[in-house]
């Protein structure tokens, strides 16, 4: 604690400016701080030559006696006096006597009270056996309870795992469920083997397209995929795309708009860069998608 | 020595015939100030001695009934709240140690801690007359506890002390220990921030204590 912090607290505290908690919590940090303490000791001599700045008021003078009358009261205690024994000698012989007497009485009582307490206490005693094989006997069952219990959670456990597999397999059931192939076949009589795969996620609204024996164009000439939706009134713009000397390729689309439905697919043959809207009697491969 | 001072309390009082014996005033009244007698008379007290308990409360009832009195305004409830005070310092002086302050300072603290438990009582109980008995600037007492105990000579440097606190320093020192008011409602009071009037207390206290050193 900085020296500052310390003095802060201390005058908080002499003040008389802390809470309850806060003085009790500075007062426990007192106890192991002496330099705090000091501290404390030195600001509380100024606090009260501060406090010594009222005006005099007197008490009135009757007020000490009924303190004094109080404190009398809180100490005052009460001798206990014995009565001295009679000491006629006739009547010591009796005194004997019945103090003999009472003795008697005394012991005799005594054993009655510890007999009873020893039946009492063997009594305990056999009620504590019983008790303790009732325990046992708890014990016992409660393991055989604990050992099904560990049973049922191991097989709970099997299960849980099954159900983890099934649910991924849901998932990816859902994941399929968004997905269409069309297979597109040639209609060029001079690229017979031509052919085209689609898979459109209409999730996440991107396909690949595989091509395989379609002829190279010239240069100056492009292959451009459309995708057909009813929606909209003209085949969407998938993009442009050029076959490799086999005739082959494979890509990943992002038609132009969105898709909500993709039917059919379609691949015409544009100037180079693709046009706005197909030229459809340059329709090279087609075909409609299906869902999985 | 003629003690004409007023009324001749019972310290005074006291005074006076240390005056006569000593032949100083301010030498007498060091001397009842004397802390070790103080502690002396609270480790008799401790013993179940209530002839010190007398002499104890002689030198400081005027004091400490002041203080209460400032506090709570109420004769009858100031009565009240001494004589617990008092029961109070009687039963722990059984674990007063000198470690833990000067007598003085610590009568005052439990009569001053008594006072506002039985203010915030009475604020509870709605009894309270709201009538705080103020001490303004050049607007001083005849008479104040301050002459009474430390003698005239020192009473002036106290009070010349006193008067030199800044008067924001001093009002929030006024307002938690003469209305038990914690930090918190000291700051909501005032309408200042809480670090504000922490430091205000803060440098309050130290300046009390630097310009006080030579008579602590």
């Amino acid at each position: 604690m900085s020296q500052e912090r310390k003095e802060e607290l201390a005058s908080l505290y002499v003040a008389g400016a802390m809470t309850s908690a806060e003085a009790q919590a500075f007062e426990r940090e007192m106890l192991q701080d002496a330099e705090l303490r000091a501290l404390v000791t030195s600001l509380q001599a100024a606090m009260t030559v501060l406090a010594a700045g009222v005006p005099l008021k007197q008490p009135p003078a009757g007020l000490k006696s009924e303190i004094m009358a109080k404190i009398a009261e809180c100490e005052k205690v009460v001798p206990v006096s014995f009565t001295a024994v009679d000491e006629r000698p006739r009547s010591r012989w009796l005194l004997w006597a019945l103090a003999a007497c009472f003795a008697v009485l005394v012991v005799y009582q005594q054993n009655m009270g510890f007999q009873t307490q020893t039946a009492d206490m063997e009594a305990q005693l056999a009620e504590a056996r019983s008790e303790q094989q009732r325990f046992q006997s708890l014990t016992g069952i409660l393991s055989a309870k604990l050992a099904d219990q560990e049973k049922l959670l191991r097989s709970m456990s099997a299960t849980n795992q099954l159900l983890a597999m099934e649910l991924t397999q849901i998932k990816e059931s859902d994941r399929l469920a968004n997905l269409r192939i069309a297979l597109l076949n040639s209609l060029l009589a001079d690229s017979p083997k031509a052919v085209a795969v689609s898979v459109w996620d209409n999730q996440k609204q991107t396909g690949v397209f595989h091509v395989e024996n379609l002829k190279p164009l010239p240069a100056g000439k492009d292959y451009q995929l459309w995708v057909i939706d009813p929606q909209y009134k003209t085949p969407v713009d998938a993009g442009v795309f050029q076959v490799d000397e086999k005739g082959n390729v494979r890509f990943e689309f992002k038609p132009r708009q969105t898709i909500a439905a993709a039917n059919t697919f379609a691949v015409t043959e544009e100037p180079k860069g693709g046009r706005p809207t197909p030229t459809l009697d340059r329709m090279v491969l087609a075909g409609n998608a299906k869902e999985l | 020595m003629n003690c004409s001072l007023g009324t001749c309390e019972s310290l005074v009082d006291w005074v006076c015939r240390r005056v006569n014996q000593t032949g100083t005033v301010s030498e007498s009244v060091n001397e009842s100030l004397d802390q070790e007698v103080d502690v002396e008379l609270l480790q008799r007290m401790a013993r179940g001695d209530k002839e010190a308990f007398a002499a104890f409360y002689d030198r400081y009832a005027a004091l400490l009934f002041s203080i209460i009195f400032r506090i709570l305004n109420d004769q009858k409830e100031s009565e009240d709240v001494l004589q617990e005070a008092s029961l109070l310092i009687w039963e722990k002086a059984t674990v007063y140690t000198p470690s833990i302050g000067k007598p003085s300072s610590w009568a005052v603290t439990i009569a001053r801690n008594k006072a506002i438990d039985r203010i915030r009582f009475l604020q509870r109980q709605n009894r309270l007359v709201e009538k705080a008995a103020t001490e303004g600037e050049g607007n001083e007492p005849v008479r104040s506890v301050r002459d009474s105990v430390y003698g005239r000579e020192k009473a002036e440097l106290i009070r010349v002390a006193i008067t030199d606190l800044p008067t924001d320093q001093r009002q929030a020192i006024e307002m938690a220990f003469f209305k038990g008011l914690t930090q918190y409602e000291i700051s909501e009071t005032l309408r200042e921030p809480l670090g504000t009037v922490k430091a205000r207390i803060r440098r309050g206290m130290l300046k009390l204590r630097a310009s006080l050193e030579g008579l602590l």
